[in-house]
């Protein structure tokens, strides 16, 4: 991509953010959005790089160079160290930074160097609290991958420290950031698709999800998501970020959940499920109703969210009117008309239509063709200049990381389990 | 979310809504007939709260309700019409598990305040299709459409002015139990065509309440099916309602002169639905 075109897509990006947040409602419901959108560095030329906020990586695996690279394409972030205690991660992180930034293997050595104003942490789940906690004990501000922590304690625990640092902590849920999203907001709270009552969320694929154990490496450390010590699996890794949508789209957080989970297909020593199905009851019973699993793929990821006069699939990118099948005998006469042929209409039975599946069309969201990480990051250098978070962000976080762990209660334990009443204020 | 050119459709009233324009223009006069039915369906929709459910509230509990609502109003000065227009047999009030009847509601125009002899709930349903129709209608004749064809559901159907071809709007009425045989032809302009059965896919539909014979208060059991072309699609469907709800004298009482707008066929196992058993005065 030439300079020209990059700067051309990442306006008409930024211009589509500000373009959904400006409806009526959605600025309120997505102010995260807005002041990064807003804050954004604009014109041709980059920041200087004596002016960009200056970023450790912990964890430099798959999910962390995948941020590196997101992080590239800001115009005020750099990558100033990288951090991993794997050695051929530390050296595909160092390709992507650059020999001349510093490369760690001890997440405290890179802490105490110095030389930083903020860390991206993307190590397993386990280890985020304890990162994020010693970042803030080095004066640091904090970037982490979502879930946020592996208990909700933890995850409280990370919002109290922030506070008492005075630091920002951001956690990575790219649908708050992203056009789609964001315009399917808009027209939600346009009213277009009426009262939402239900969300059905899935995100189905059909593999292991187990990643090859390289020799002299362990396959606890590598395949971390699988174990209970360092994951809730699906829901952690991947209910999450649908989580966040539901919480969002309905504008509450869950009162109850209920759910079942079970290894049901890779029965190779893995611990965590490979199969959950859970309903999150909202007020007034209103549900998020949620399946993962990992062999069968067919429903992929979606939220579709369902209201009185239609539906939203925003990872399609589609809306739909709640449009009834077309009674054929007009369709019929609407030809007929058209070829100057006139005849009865075969109408006027007792209304009755079989219910099957709605598979109209619908209209476009518009698409997303940039990624929206990278204003997460432009956002969060702004936080970190100003010192302050952005809006609204965290406690989203927050609220859907706690829902995920909630989940794993539910199913863990074979019972219903409440909203916790003893959250930490956000 | 738009529709195909000149036709608009969507849900309302419990059921599937079309309409159809064929004049070619491409002004709003189509959302303005939507959101015609839809105010229709807000105001009297039972299903959700609504200035009708706020009246029923009343009337079960008791108390008189003072109509402010002007659809639901005018909706409730209709069925009166309609209940006098039928000799009591159309009747948003009956309900064979109360015995209720409208014979024991109040209804003062002037005040606009309701009341009830015991606990009443009204239940618009047919009646609310036909009332929609004729607002949708004359939004459509007030925006200068010359040719419309409206459906709410396939029982309920209103036309304004002539076919886009010129003359009446051919319409083939089936056997509701089998639709390959068919019960009359009739052309409609300017007209609206209720049909009512008390057999056929439709009265299986979920929550389908079977029709109530006011007079004695039970439901209706005859394999009837009955069909009326009025001026108004109100009228049309208090009169296809009646002709189900009617004994026999009744009905032909309801039939007499109209032998080209209003139709009752038996659909009995020992009786043919053919002209014959038409059972006009």
């Amino acid at each position: 991509m030439t300079d020209q075109s990059f700067d051309l897509s990442r306006r008409s990006f930024l211009d589509r953010v500000l373009a959904a947040t400006a409806g009526a409602g959605v600025a309120g419901a997505a102010p995260w959005a807005v002041a990064a959108a807003n804050a954004a560095p604009t014109g041709r030329a980059p920041t200087t790089a004596g002016d960009r906020v200056r970023i450790g990586v912990i964890g430099t695996g798959d999910r962390g160079r995948a941020l590196m690279r997101n992080i590239a394409k800001t115009r005020n972030c750099t990558v100033a160290a990288v951090c991993d205690v794997y050695a051929p991660n530390l050296a595909k992180g160092r390709e992507i930074a650059g020999a001349s930034v510093p490369a760690f293997t001890d997440h405290r050595a890179m802490l105490d160097a110095g030389g930083l104003d903020a860390v991206v942490i993307a190590t397993p789940l386990d280890l985020h609290a304890r990162h994020t906690i010693d970042s803030f004990d080095a004066g640091l501000h904090v970037w982490c991958e979502k879930a946020m922590a592996r208990t909700i304690a933890d995850c409280g625990a990370m919002v109290t420290k922030s506070k008492s640092a005075g630091k920002v902590l951001q956690i990575g849920h790219q649908r708050m950031f992203h056009p789609t999203y964001l315009n399917a907001l808009k027209r939600v709270k346009a009213g277009e698709i009426g009262t939402i009552t239900q969300i059905r969320a899935s995100w189905h694929r059909n593999n292991s999800w187990r990643r090859k154990v390289p020799e002299g490496a362990d396959d606890r450390h590598i395949n971390w998501r699988l174990y209970r010590d360092s994951s809730a699996g699906l829901m952690t890794e991947l209910a999450t970020h649908q989580l966040q949508v539901g919480n969002w789209f309905l504008d509450a957080v869950p009162t109850r959940v209920i759910g079942s989970g079970s290894i049901c297909f890779w029965k190779d020593g893995r611990e965590v499920y490979d199969h959950v199905a859970l309903i999150y009851e909202y007020s007034g019973g209103r549900k998020f109703i949620y399946t993962s699993l990992l062999n069968n793929a067919r429903y992929g990821c979606e939220e579709q969210i369902q209201g009185s006069k239609g539906s939203i699939e925003p990872e399609l990118g589609r809306i739909y009117a709640e449009v009834p099948p077309k009674v054929l005998a007009l369709e019929r006469m609407r030809q007929d008309v058209a070829r100057g042929q006139k005849r009865a209409v075969p109408i006027g039975g007792a209304t009755w239509f079989p219910e099957l599946p709605v598979t109209t069309p619908g209209e476009s969201l518009g698409w997303g063709e940039y990624d929206e990480t990278m204003l997460q990051f432009e956002g969060f250098a702004e936080a970190v200049r100003a010192g302050r978070p952005l809006p609204g962000l965290l406690a989203q976080a927050y609220q859907a990381s706690v829902a995920s762990l909630l989940g794993e209660q539910a199913m863990d334990r074979g019972q219903a389990m409440t909203w916790p009443a003893d959250l930490v204020t956000v | 979310m738009a529709d195909d050119p000149g036709t608009e459709r969507f849900a309302a009233m419990g059921t599937r809504v079309e309409l159809h324009r064929f004049d070619g223009r491409a002004d709003d006069a189509l959302q303005a007939a939507r959101r015609a039915i839809e105010a229709v369906d807000d105001a009297l929709t039972i299903h959700r709260p609504s200035p009708a459910t706020a009246m029923n509230e009343a009337l079960l509990a008791g108390r008189a309700a003072v109509l402010d609502d002007d659809l639901l109003f005018d909706a409730v000065l209709a069925a009166a019409q309609g209940n006098a227009d039928t000799y009591g047999l159309f009747d948003i009030a009956a309900d064979t598990r109360t015995g209720a009847s409208w014979a024991m509601v109040t209804l003062d125009a002037h005040t606009r305040r309701i009341a009830a002899e015991r606990p009443v709930a009204l239940d618009f349903g047919g009646l609310g299709k036909g009332f929609a129709l004729d607002r949708a209608i004359a939004v459509l004749r007030e925006a200068g459409v010359a040719s419309a064809l409206l459906t709410l559901g396939e029982s309920s159907v209103a036309v304004l002015g002539e076919h886009p071809l010129g003359g009446g709007w051919p319409f083939a009425i089936p056997h509701p139990d089998d639709p390959e045989q068919e019960l009359l032809t009739l052309e409609l302009v300017d007209q609206a065509l209720s049909v009512s059965a008390t057999v056929g896919a439709g009265t299986r539909a979920p929550e389908r309440a079977a029709t109530t014979r006011p007079h004695t208060g039970t439901a209706v059991t005859a394999p009837l099916c009955a069909v009326a072309v009025e001026p108004s699609g109100t009228l049309a469907e208090v009169m296809s309602t009646a002709l189900i709800a009617a004994d026999d004298s009744a009905a032909a009482r309801l039939l007499r002169g109209r032998p080209t707008s209003r139709f009752r066929f038996d659909l009995g196992p020992t009786h043919r639905p053919n002209p014959a058993r038409i059972l006009a005065a």
